[in-house]
């Protein structure tokens, strides 16, 4: 690969998204698959002429400028010119235009991709989308879905933007202020779609992580956050402190219980606790009480050492505000390690009840490792093995079946 | 958010003869959509409902009742939470039934009572 494509290809990789970003940003009345077209045409350009004259010495500036150009043509061909003027030459000149400069783009963007009237769903995928600039096939391979799925999605979510103008319309402060929750929740999303365990290759799954991160912090340094933002900062730490220890080096999954807590990243740690007591607030949002409970499992220097009568606790009101059957199957967890067994078979018999839940690896997984303990192999067979076959993800399999052999 | 009630709509007359596992087997895995409503916080709760059941009026009680005909009868239902209805629509859109044209969706705000007086 000669020096020309390298450089095009790291410019691709950090900046097509916040280029994409920019664009519309700048140019209100273009829709998303324009902008993207057009940044990529621009990278064509920079292959042939850097090629010609050499690699400029602001290559950002100089694809920003090309990009901006491109785009003015177009839209005078498209007599769509409507006070562009004003707003192309604002903010965007080669000079001032640094790897710094759009990162507010990237907040506004995912504002506007925060908006009330798409589900929570498409939300995350134009946010994966357009704000981290994943690619289709990255975002099929990370949320569990095939990549026409994605397209689908995304194919209806931009006919959306582009009847109301979603992503050209700075959302007004207003609205800024009552978007928080649902940005919130989309970075919440996003860090789990990277931090669950069942799929996608490692390194793409922890890089998701730390852009979830990345997003959250420049949403604190903007002021625009609020305590839950820092709630949410605390939670992810925890989690991102505990990410390396849940696989074996061969890959296998390793629960909490038999995790190597050494392995544990202390440095996170302290400074998700820093997050957390600065998050205090007479407001206790869901956000404050997971990190909670995160903060307990980190603190524990050992399994049978964690205060799970306090995280049942937090479990029993994070139900409150967030009542659903998923929280009540921790909420079990917790209280059969605390050791109020009997309520926890009770509340894991119940959910069986739930049409969802009984289809539910966890559910089964959890009553057959609970039986096991107590000694009962026979029904810790029967649920192991239903849990095995309600999961398709070859490392849950393989964890189950150790399970199995073990009885 | 908003509570609203996501009620299913099918062919009654067409689950009615089929077993409840046949049932089931026939339609979409709705075990993700749910999965994924519960993590972001959307999801309460819901059910198939039976297809059969009684319809109790002032002044009888019918077995079966008369909606077994029903083309677009009700056959389950879910409670979620959402935005506004906008939202609770595109999370309607997205359930897997509704793609796969397998049912309708009728997508009803929960209303609470309102200053109700004490009645003497």
């Amino acid at each position: 690969m000669d020096n020309v494509q390298q450089e095009a290809d790291r410019l691709y990789k950090q900046h097509f998204g916040k280029l994409v970003a920019s664009l519309l940003y700048t140019f209100r009345t273009m829709d998303p698959e324009s902008a993207e077209d057009i940044v990529q045409d621009a990278f064509s350009s920079a292959l042939v002429d850097w090629r010609l004259k050499g690699i400029p010495t602001n290559t950002a500036g100089w694809i920003y400028t090309v990009c901006r150009n491109k785009t003015l043509n177009k839209l005078k061909k498209d007599k769509w010119v409507t006070a562009i003027a004003d707003h192309a030459d604002r903010g965007s000149t080669e000079t001032n235009y640094s790897d710094s400069v759009l990162d507010d783009y990237q907040l506004k963007l995912l504002f506007a991709c925060a908006h009330p009237d798409l589900s929570p769903k498409i939300q995350v995928v134009i946010t994966l989308k357009y704000v981290i600039n994943l690619k289709v096939d990255a975002i099929a391979r990370l949320l569990g879905m095939t990549i026409d799925g994605v397209d689908k999605l995304l194919v209806r979510a931009r006919q959306k933007i582009k009847d109301e103008k979603i992503i050209l319309e700075e959302p007004h402060p207003e609205a800024l202020k009552s978007r928080l929750s649902i940005v919130h929740k989309i970075i919440y999303l996003s860090f789990n779609e990277g931090y669950k365990s069942s799929w996608g290759k490692e390194m793409m799954r922890q890089e998701l992580c730390e852009e979830a991160l990345l997003l959250n912090k420049s949403l604190i340094d903007s002021r625009l956050g609020n305590k839950d933002t820092l709630a949410l900062h605390a939670l992810m730490l925890f989690n991102s402190a505990r990410f390396a220890s849940r696989f074996t080096a061969s890959g296998e999954l390793v629960d909490l219980e038999n995790q190597d807590r050494s392995l544990w990243n202390r440095d996170l740690i302290n400074l998700g606790r820093h997050f957390l007591a600065i998050s205090e607030s007479e407001i206790i949002s869901s956000y404050h009480l997971e990190a909670a409970i995160a903060h307990i499992h980190c603190g524990a220097s050992q399994f049978v050492l964690t205060d799970w009568k306090t995280i049942a606790a937090l479990y029993d009101r994070l139900l409150k505000s967030n009542p659903n059957p998923f929280v009540e199957l921790n909420y079990a967890i917790a209280l059969y390690y605390a050791g109020d067994k009997n309520a926890a078979f009770n509340l894991l018999n119940e959910l069986q009840q739930h049409s969802f839940l009984n289809q539910y690896v966890f559910l089964n997984l959890a009553l057959g490792k609970f039986h096991q303990l107590e000694g009962n192999s026979e029904p810790a067979a029967h649920f192991l093995h239903i849990a095995f076959n309600q999961t398709h993800f070859n490392k849950e399999k393989d964890f189950i079946q150790k399970m199995i052999d073990k009885l | 958010m908003e509570r609203f009630m996501l009620i299913v709509r099918e062919d009654l007359k067409r689950i009615g003869q089929l077993s409840p596992e046949e049932r089931f087997a026939a339609g979409p895995d709705m075990g993700d959509w749910v999965k994924s409503l519960a993590e972001s916080g959307n999801y309460i709760g819901g059910e198939p409902l039976a297809i059969t059941g009684r319809y109790v009026t002032q002044n009888e009680v019918l077995s079966d009742g008369p909606f077994i005909e029903a083309k677009e009868g009700i056959s389950g239902y879910d409670i979620i939470l959402a935005e506004n209805i906008n939202q609770a629509v595109a999370i309607a859109q997205s359930c897997p039934m509704v793609m796969t044209g397998f049912a309708i969706r009728e997508v009803r705000p929960m209303q609470p009572f309102l200053n109700i007086q004490e009645k003497k």
